[in-house]
């Protein structure tokens, strides 16, 4: 057998091997890889930075541990830039059972990380909402445009003064109807991102993080307006941590800042963890996709190689 | 050894048997495939009582009594009708009683049905006016789109101000004209390609449709591209639990007495 044969007859297992080791190696060095936020990646810090202090954010939390590789990103940064501006928030899930489980376990880390910088943590019932999963996510986003008050009523939540109507809580102070908040920020690997354009979009501002998969069919929406800022996939998660990092047009960045002359200022994120599993995995996933060029230059050349044998 | 460790040491052995499969078919990887199966069905069925059952159906119907921080909440008994309006669909299983599961087939699909209009124009509105763009320049002083940003004393750049930022990015230059051209080039053949009303003919629309395919093929590789980088993302994920939440932050930590 011709070192081409070889080549092209090579153990799939092989293969995986060398990726697990690739992948593995470059968990182990996080580098900072140069890179430019995209323009819908900035569309979601600097919509997040733009909202008023005193607007409550509603964040939609549509992802459960299968695609916990980039949407756990996407969350962590998002808390951070949410708890970082001291923002309140509501939290809740349209897509799956298991979703809410996921956030709150995220959220527990993320309220650690804030002890350990001698910060307050953020408080159930004073400080965020936690509303669990609604089914039927059309009806439930339909019923959110037409009646948020009725929708929500009688629900309960803990607090530190014990358990109250959510709509007692400091968190919706102000808030009746869904043009009272601030923002609604999806995270999502699923199609309840078109579900909140159709039913929510001429009434609320929208910000997406979404999936590599599901990215490709939400772009159009915000290159129409339709949505304030969009984060998709693994790239999405380091472009807001070098958001955090740097902010946007912001001048105390020095050399480091970021421009981008279609958006205003928007400051960088003091006092918080800006880098996380973004920078991570970057690298990471440049050694997969090197390794996965490699392979194809390296089969192809093999093919060619063999056939020309073949043909001689 | 505490139950955070246990907890994660779990997730790795579960990570370890499911990707066992790549190796070859196995009883551990079957195990877990049954443990996951069960776990996600059972769990999905308390969530969805706790979550959204009781909260949003339960406590509704029959109210809640006064608490030291909350006011009693009276009852309404209507959602009571929820119910055999629910079970009507299990009728779909009877031969003889399954135009009853049609009940609540068709409020749902009415529900549905109704608020299509609206969620049409919300989705593809936005888009068709989006999808009307100048093509013919406006500005024939240069070619380009001139720098939106200047360097600053400390030699960053910084945005030029509003005003000027305002009159570049309504100004149509040749080079905004041309992309603004491959861009409805892309939407009509694109478009051209899902006529299947009549027999395309003629030089002009074979060579849109064949265009139309090249864009959306081109479409495709895009997308496929961004569906790999996401596997993998997922692949870097399960790595980064193993060998560092279970491996460096866990199974060391108890190794070492911590």
């Amino acid at each position: 057998m011709s070192i081409a044969e070889r080549m092209m007859n090579v153990d799939r297992r092989i293969l995986y091997v060398i990726l697990a080791v690739v992948v593995s190696g470059a968990l182990f060095i996080p580098v900072n890889i140069p890179a430019t936020p995209d323009d819908s990646s900035a569309g979601v810090y600097v919509g997040l930075s733009e909202i008023p202090q005193d607007k409550v954010l509603l964040i939609q939390s549509d992802w459960t541990l299968s695609t916990r590789g980039e949407n756990l990103g996407h969350f962590e940064a998002l808390l951070r830039v949410v708890m970082g501006q001291n923002r309140k928030f509501v939290l809740y899930s349209l897509a799956d059972p298991q979703a809410p489980q996921v956030a709150r376990d995220a959220l527990r880390v993320l309220n650690a990380e804030r002890k350990d910088r001698g910060l307050e943590p953020y408080i159930l019932g004073q400080d965020y909402l936690d509303l669990g999963f609604f089914p039927n996510a059309e009806n439930t986003a339909q019923a959110m445009g037409s009646n948020l008050r009725n929708l929500w009523a009688n629900r309960k939540t803990k607090s530190p003064n014990g358990e109250i109507d959510i709509w007692q809580s400091p968190v919706l102070q102000g808030v009746s109807k869904i043009e009272d908040i601030g923002a609604l920020v999806v995270v999502t690997a699923s199609n309840t991102i078109d579900i909140a354009i159709q039913r929510l979009s001429d009434k609320v501002t929208i910000i997406c993080m979404c999936t590599g998969v599901t990215g490709p069919t939400v772009l159009p929406y915000f290159s129409t307006g339709q949505l304030k800022g969009l984060a998709i996939g693994l790239k999405g998660v380091y472009d807001m941590e070098l958001l955090m990092t740097y902010g946007m047009n912001d001048t105390s960045s020095g050399e480091n800042k970021i421009t981008n002359p279609k958006y205003g200022v928007a400051l960088k994120l003091e006092n918080s963890n800006t880098y996380g599993r973004g920078r991570q995995y970057y690298g990471a996933l440049h050694g997969a996709l090197a390794l996965i060029i490699l392979a194809i230059v390296l089969g192809n050349v093999a093919m060619l190689t063999a056939k020309k044998a073949e043909a001689a | 050894m505490d139950y955070a460790f246990l907890k994660v040491t779990a997730g790795a052995i579960a990570t370890f048997a499911l990707y066992s499969i790549l190796f070859k078919e196995n009883s551990f990887y079957r195990f877990f495939e049954h443990v996951f199966l069960g776990l996600a069905a059972g769990y999905s069925m308390v969530a969805i009582w706790q979550d959204t059952l009781y909260e949003n159906w339960w406590l509704k119907m029959f109210g809640q009594p006064a608490t030291a921080t909350a006011t009693e909440v009276a009852g309404y008994w209507p959602y009571a009708l929820l119910v055999p309006i629910g079970l009507m669909g299990y009728f779909v299983f009877s031969k003889k009683n399954n135009w009853m599961s049609r009940i609540p087939i068709g409020i749902l699909l009415g529900l549905w049905s109704g608020q299509q209009i609206t969620n049409w124009w919300r989705t593809f509105g936005p888009q068709i006016l989006g999808s009307m763009k100048p093509i013919i320049p406006n500005d024939f002083s240069r070619f380009t789109v001139p720098a939106q940003s200047v360097r600053d004393a400390s030699g960053a750049l910084t945005p030029l101000p509003p005003d000027q930022l305002e009159i570049i990015q309504n100004t149509v230059y040749p080079s905004v004209a041309i992309s603004n051209v491959v861009f409805l080039v892309t939407l009509l053949s694109a478009m051209s390609y899902f006529i299947f009303s009549y027999e395309v003919k003629g030089k002009f629309m074979t060579g849109l449709n064949t265009v139309g395919r090249w864009m959306l093929m081109m479409g495709f590789g895009a997308i496929f591209g961004n569906t790999v980088m996401a596997r993998f993302a997922l692949v870097i994920d399960r790595m980064a639990y193993v060998f560092i939440e279970w491996g460096q932050q866990n199974l060391l930590r108890v190794l070492g007495g911590g």
